[in-house]
């Protein structure tokens, strides 16, 4: 009974350390999927000029899910069932810093309002701050993520021994 | 379609306390009343519905005017542009909106317009069988004659040709129709709407329109809106050449003001057209003044 019970502390602490690592896991999949959907974007304005709503709905489920949701409360606005604001926008998203939020809202402001040159010079802009942001999440996603889970496997390590 | 262009404030006013069937135009020009035309007479449109008191009128804003060319544009402005160069957008089901504000120039080209202060919004009416009355004078003995619709704007000439087009469908006159719809405002996805033997061709220059059309679907009979420009009449010149027949409008209020129309000389001297028919807004949209033959004699009225 005793060896059930550490094993399921070292199980809790490496859980908890997991739920930590994955708050960076989803950030820096998050910055990946907005940056493959500025890349889209661009190459859809350019080449097709399809209309924004059916780019967002020819998502690949990966990005789309990794988007959280932003996609579907930007759809609601082009339904005209939200107003476009940073509440309804970011509704459901919790793992975003203000500035962060500020400049991904920004972004969709842009969206669709200009010529192809002007949208798509804009979403150059857009694309190498997404990168950048990409590629700071990615490095603390390698950096605390996978320490987080560490931390908890010597956390849960540490208990069983004073246990013991 | 209305519903997902216009702020609901406007919206609500329009389908609640106007009759939405009878208003042909809505027009938005920023910081002044919001004018509709209602059956050829103009009125505001107020918080209670129509209005001819300058201060139960609405005024839009500027934001809310771009806001409904956004909207218009499916919130892509972009994929419309080319529509906006030429200053305007037609959006699914015909509804067009023309466009006002200020062009932006690049290399002595039009680049894109901006600013929007004003937005005319055309609404697309399908009268089932306004073309009846003149049908029987087009079309005699399986034969459809080169025709020409002429009438000043707003009187129901693309209401005309769209119903003719139908009725040649509804007559079984198995022709090949090659619809060529420049402003995408012939066919209103409106069931029949076009009939069913016709083939579409949209957003494309008249020029450019025929001869495609011509080669690609051969049509027996190209029906297309408003000649204006010379290469128009080229292209009209070129189908009837080729044994096609063309059945196309015109802006124009009189026969006399035809015959002194620019661009026009050539399709009266070589008698292009076999038929004129003339619409006005005497009576309300679609008022047929009379239908006159290649002499200019009257067939019908």
């Amino acid at each position: 009974m005793k060896y059930v019970f550490l094993i399921f502390i070292v199980f809790l602490c490496t859980l908890i350390g997991y739920i930590f690592s994955k708050k960076y896991k989803i950030r820096a999949n998050f910055f990946q999927s907005l940056l493959y959907l500025c890349q889209k974007f661009d190459i859809e304005i350019n080449y097709s000029r399809e209309r924004l709503k059916n780019i967002f709905l020819n998502l690949d489920e990966k990005n789309k899910s990794a988007l959280k949701g932003i996609d579907n409360n930007y759809i609601a606005f082009i339904d005209k069932e939200a107003p476009l604001d940073k509440e309804n926008l970011f509704k459901g998203v919790n793992f975003l810093k203000d500035n962060e939020k500020d400049l991904i809202f920004t972004f969709f402001k842009s969206l669709g309002r200009s010529d192809v040159d002007s949208q798509s010079k804009e979403l150059k802009n857009f694309q190498s701050r997404f990168e950048e942001l990409a590629g700071k999440t990615n490095a603390e996603n390698k950096k605390y993520g996978s320490l987080s889970i560490k931390l908890g496997l010597i956390c849960g390590l540490m208990l069983v021994v004073i246990f013991i | 379609m209305l519903e997902k262009i216009l702020p609901n404030e406007i919206y609500n006013i329009l389908a609640k306390k106007v009759n939405f069937n009878s208003v042909n135009e809505i027009r938005l020009r920023a910081d002044k009343p919001i004018v509709l035309l209602i059956g050829g007479q103009r009125t505001f449109l107020g918080f209670n519905g129509t209005t001819s008191n300058l201060k139960d009128a609405i005024y839009p804003s500027k934001i809310m005017i771009e806001d409904i060319i956004f909207r218009a544009s499916e919130c892509s402005i972009y994929s419309v542009n080319e529509q906006i160069k030429r200053g305007f957008i037609v959006t699914q089901g015909g509804i067009r909106l023309g466009i006002g504000g200020d062009i932006v120039e690049e290399n002595n080209k039009i680049k894109t317009m901006t600013n929007f202060s004003s937005v005319n919004i055309r609404l697309p009416h399908e009268i089932k069988n306004c073309s009846l009355s003149a049908f029987d004078y087009l079309v005699e003995e399986n034969k459809v004659y080169n025709t020409l619709v002429l009438s000043p704007p707003g009187a129901g000439k693309t209401t005309f040709l769209r119903d003719f087009i139908c009725q040649l469908s509804e007559r079984n006159y198995a022709y090949n129709v090659l619809v060529l719809d420049e402003r995408g405002e012939l066919d209103i996805g409106s069931h029949g709407s076009i009939g069913n033997f016709s083939d579409k061709i949209s957003f494309a220059k008249k020029a450019v329109g025929f001869e495609n059309g011509i080669r690609a679907l051969s049509p027996n009979i190209i029906v297309t809106d408003e000649l204006g420009q010379a290469e128009d009449i080229n292209a009209v010149e070129y189908a009837i050449n080729c044994g096609v027949t063309v059945f196309a409008s015109v802006h124009c209020d009189s026969i006399e003001s035809f015959l002194k129309k620019p661009n026009f000389e050539k399709v009266i001297s070589d008698k292009l057209f076999e038929r004129y028919v003339l619409l006005s807004l005497r009576k309300g949209p679609g008022t047929l003044e009379g239908i006159y033959n290649e002499n200019f004699s009257r067939v019908r009225l």
